[in-house]
């Protein structure tokens, strides 16, 4: 299922602490590959594949800008991610309701 | 992997006995009712082999999916208070996740937690850091940079 695959690409994405490193460091705003390399001891190489696997997963957009290659963050898979949890979490708590509702009918 | 990660926690409070709760999770007509149920399916099948080790399997007939198959195995049956099993529906994802059922008696009736592990896979990290607090990390990291502009479309 798409939901899930998207979901998957989200994890394997931030399965990562190089990758996490990455997001926080664009959570303070767009930079160009060049700069954010320069913050890791990896080489450039190694940059742009976790960038590949993040923009995979959405979770990093690229745009052009002459030469440049500028990388901004798109959090919007992680609140993807956060309501996948919370459907988790409502789906259970309507079964135990449920359960609630059978068990009080039976002992009328 | 660290067992708070990827962690659903459900509590409810119940009017009736430990026993009877405890018991509606492995008879096949009360559980086929709530049990996997979903609140526009209908349960076509509910076949359980109530004992450590003993499978599971409900069939639900969704209307936007057709029919989904839960299946899973018991794993601690401890009655009224401790009920554990894996669960997975595998036309969906090969993964098992594992529900444990803790059942307190109270001045009313009884105290419910369910706990669904594993409910995001596993992808082997180093660090044991939570995806729960992953997740809460990077939220609040965004949500202090770009304060409400990113959450609703």
């Amino acid at each position: 299922m798409g939901e899930y695959k998207g979901l998957d690409h989200t994890l394997i994405a931030l399965a990562d602490p190089t990758r996490r490193a990455i997001l926080a460091r664009l959570s303070s705003g767009e930079a160009r590959i060049t700069d954010i390399a320069v913050a890791f001891p990896i080489s450039l190489n190694s940059v742009s594949k976790h960038l590949r696997i993040l923009e995979r997963a959405d979770l990093v957009r690229r745009r052009r800008l002459g030469r440049e290659h500028l990388m901004a963050l798109n959090p919007r898979p992680l609140d993807a991610m956060a309501k996948w949890i919370t459907q988790q979490r409502a789906l259970w708590a309507w079964r135990l309701a449920e359960l609630e509702h059978i068990l009080n009918k039976e002992s009328q | 992997m660290t067992a708070e990660m990827a962690r659903v926690v459900v509590t409810h409070s119940f009017a009736a006995p430990p026993e009877r709760v405890f018991d509606a999770f492995l008879d096949q007509q009360i559980a086929r009712r709530f049990l996997f149920a979903t609140s526009t399916g209908q349960m076509i099948t509910a076949q359980i082999d109530a004992r450590v080790g003993g499978q599971f399997c409900f069939i639900e007939r969704r209307p936007d999916m057709g029919d989904v198959r839960h299946v899973g195995e018991y794993l601690q049956i401890e009655r009224p208070r401790r009920l554990v099993f894996t669960f997975g529906v595998p036309q969906f994802d090969p993964r098992m996740t594992t529900v444990t059922i803790e059942i307190r008696p109270s001045a009313a009736g009884c105290d419910l937690t369910l706990t669904n592990d594993g409910v995001l896979p596993d992808y082997a990290e180093r660090n044991h850091q939570g995806w729960s607090r992953i997740l809460a990390g990077l939220l609040a990291a965004y949500d202090g940079v770009h304060a409400g502009g990113w959450q609703k479309d």
